[in-house]
């Protein structure tokens, strides 16, 4: 295997904590949060993360394929969870210990409900608006309702870590490897 | 494969002596102890089975209040404040404004009010469900109850049981007293002035005056309003498309009444209520039992367990617990797994024809020291062995082995607190030391008999006893024997009469109560000597 070459592209207003596992080419956008003990694997490809994003204590992400792993904006990654998706789009919810297979192919407001294996032999593609919940991974569509408040909330959540992290954990700063 | 012990409950029968345990009845009077509960007044021990049970108080799982039982039936054992669960995947349900009104795409101007805009509806975390799928929506975030009552009480279901009640009521004798208590509505209408109590006789005779009931609705247009299983259904499964439009078993059974079979039909439900319990010795009727009245807590206010008053056994086998140890020593070491497990069912299980070691310990819950007597209990191996395929089919049933185990009483000390045992580290460092080098001495030599059987070690409140099992070369099943435990105990006397008497009767003073119990020891399943591998026993 090709050395894994760390290059990292971190804009200035997100915030990663130091104690962040990164390896790989990464590229993390405004506004995204990543809390210490977080993982994120670029091993065979690189990974974009959207900006406003919110990646919690032991998520894994890992991009085991070549090509770009894209993430999108205002995406939430509860503690534990596991994603090897090939694209995610915006306003999703990862719950705790979730995983999703490299398999499947998210659009925009999905929730993943906690421990829910996403694992589906062949390809697939999560419409918009799709929960998966229960142990059995159940899935129903989401009406959308709602989603006006959880977005607010979900900003909200995101201006509170961007002040109270940096006082309690030292940052990452620049692009440093 | 793990060995245990199960304490014996007579049940309130004759004979206190258990069943032998190779019979299949036998596995119903033996418990664990930790479901196991005392009564001091018969002293006896009681299970589950032959306690009485008596609810204690209502309570709603979500929002933990206690209702009063004259609410609980009133209700319908349900919560009547704002508890709902949601139909699909029975999480709770919680009320949630409205959106906002959306000016643009994502971007918010106005700030969103703390208690937010109307319509409220309720709204399911887990499963994204929302009531307004099935047409439920609230002005108010408060008092669901009363919004919701007008709906139930109009419900087809509900002026059909109305109606019911109504018909039944002047037929009741006078017993409807009894009646008024349990249904609400009853108790309204003035019951009757029958002549005395019905014989048999006027009880036939009332039953041919009984007019005849005219439900509401027509049976036959019933299947409209539910799974009456009618034409209605019929079509519904014609125009199947997807098996998720059926609702599950699971989120239909919570319903009082028989509803509609799809998933778009499911309504939200009240939260059922659950009910604390507490347990009364069956012969004496003294409360063994009894929870705290307060819903959120889980501790008790009587509590008369098992646990507190007779000594926990577990039996341990040695070999096995050096296998396991080696194993995954071994383990840690090498990836594969596929050949471990063939070793580990042949060396650490009981095979026949060797004679194995095993080591019980007996945990003293009481604060005075005890003594205790082991016996193992006469296994009547029937003598029907009489012919040959029959005597070797018996023989499979019931293993040939013999069990010795100490016999003389040992001692136990009693309980206290931890920092009260003074040699405390000295005697767990010592302790596997100790094991080292009995099990190392095992390997190479053979040590006298009194080794392993006997009192092998005493610390804090524990003593451990070995005792040998040795399996007869035709041995199969399992092997269990039922051991009586006989201990006695010294209980102080209250009475203040210590201070005159002096010298000989202060002993007498004290009490030596003695409680014996039978216990089954399973140490497990034989490997039979001839074929290495498990053989399945579905005898």
């Amino acid at each position: 295997m090709a050395p894994i070459r760390d290059k990292f592209t971190i804009h200035s207003k997100a915030i990663v904590c130091q104690d962040v596992e990164l390896k790989g080419d990464i590229t993390i956008g405004s506004g995204t949060i990543v809390h210490p003990k977080a993982t994120i694997f670029a091993v065979a490809g690189p990974i974009v993360i959207g900006s406003g994003c919110i990646i919690e204590e032991s998520a894994i992400i890992v991009n085991r394929r070549k090509e770009v792993m894209r993430i999108g904006d205002d995406n939430l990654f509860e503690i534990g969870c596991r994603i090897e998706a090939p694209s995610i789009g915006f306003f999703n919810t990862f719950s705790t210990r979730s995983r999703v297979h490299h398999t499947v192919r998210i659009s925009s407001f999905c929730v993943i409900g906690a421990n829910c294996v996403l694992a589906p032999a062949d390809d697939d593609t999560l419409s918009d608006y799709t929960v998966v919940y229960g142990p059995s991974a159940e899935r129903r569509t989401w009406t959308g309702k709602g989603k006006i408040q959880e977005a607010d909330l979900r900003r909200k959540h995101a201006e509170y870590l961007r002040e109270m992290l940096p006082k309690f954990n030292r940052l990452r700063r620049g692009d440093g490897t | 494969m793990v060995s245990n012990v199960l304490y014996h409950c007579p049940c309130l029968s004759a004979s206190s002596v258990p069943p032998p345990p190779h019979l299949e009845s036998s596995a119903y009077s033996f418990h664990p102890l930790h479901t196991l509960f005392f009564c001091e007044e018969c002293d006896a021990v009681r299970c589950n089975r032959c306690v009485s049970v008596e609810v204690s108080g209502y309570y709603c799982p979500n929002c933990l209040f206690e209702v009063p039982s004259a609410s609980v039936r009133a209700e319908k054992n349900r919560c009547a404040r704002n508890c709902f669960m949601c139909p699909n995947c029975r999480n709770t349900l919680s009320v949630v404004p409205s959106d906002p009104p959306d000016a643009g795409d994502g971007r918010l101007s106005a700030p969103i009010s703390t208690v937010g805009e109307p319509p409220f509806f309720l709204y399911c975390n887990h499963c994204r469900w929302d009531s307004s799928e099935v047409g439920i929506t609230f002005e108010k975030p408060t008092g669901l109850a009363a919004q919701l009552q007008k709906l139930e009480d109009y419900a087809p279901e509900s002026l059909e049981f109305d109606r019911l009640k109504e018909h039944f009521e002047p037929i009741l004798p006078a017993a409807s007293a009894a009646l008024a208590r349990d249904i609400p509505g009853v108790a309204k209408y003035t019951p009757h002035a029958r002549s005395g109590r019905p014989s048999g006789k006027d009880r036939s005779a009332n039953k041919d005056e009984m007019p005849e009931y005219k439900s509401r609705l027509d049976i036959n247009h019933a299947s409209t309003y539910g799974s009456g299983g009618g034409d209605v259904d019929v079509e519904l499964m014609r125009r199947l498309e997807d098996v998720s439009e059926i609702a599950s078993l699971e989120q239909r059974w919570n319903y009082s009444w028989s509803t509609s079979l799809e998933t778009r039909d499911l309504k939200p439900l009240r939260i059922p209520l659950h009910s604390k319990r507490s347990k009364r010795c069956p012969a004496c009727t003294h409360i063994l039992i009894k929870p705290e009245q307060k819903a959120q807590s889980v501790r008790y206010k009587i509590k008369l367990v098992a646990a507190n008053y007779l000594p926990a056994i577990t039996v341990a086998l040695p070999h096995q617990i050096e296998m396991l140890g080696h194993i995954s020593a071994e383990a840690a070491k090498r990836s594969t797994k596929a050949p471990v497990d063939d070793d580990k069912d042949t060396r650490g299980g009981l095979q026949a024809g060797k004679t194995y070691p095993f080591h019980m310990s007996l945990t003293n819950p009481l604060y005075d020291p005890i003594q205790v007597r082991l016996s193992v209990q006469r296994m009547h191996v029937a003598a029907a062995v009489s012919s040959g395929e029959g005597g070797t089919i018996d023989k499979a049933r019931r293993p040939p082995f013999a069990i010795s185990i100490p016999t003389t009483p040992f001692s136990v000390a009693p309980f206290a607190e931890a920092w009260e045992y003074e040699d405390d580290e000295e005697m767990f460092g010592l302790d596997d030391d100790e094991l080292e080098a009995r099990l190392s001495g095992r390997e190479k030599e053979p040590k006298p008999r009194s080794k392993t059987v006997g009192i092998l070690e005493k610390r804090a409140n524990v003593t451990v006893v070995g005792g040998e099992v040795a399996l007869g070369k035709e041995a199969r099943g399992e092997v269990k024997f039922n051991m009586l435990v006989a201990y006695t105990y010294r209980s102080d006397d209250p009475a203040p009469s210590e201070g005159h008497d002096i010298s000989p009767s202060k002993k007498a003073a004290l009490e030596t109560k003695t409680f014996a119990f039978y216990t089954v020891v399973d140490l497990g399943n034989i490997i039979p000597k001839e074929e290495a591998r498990i053989d399945p026993y579905d005898v």
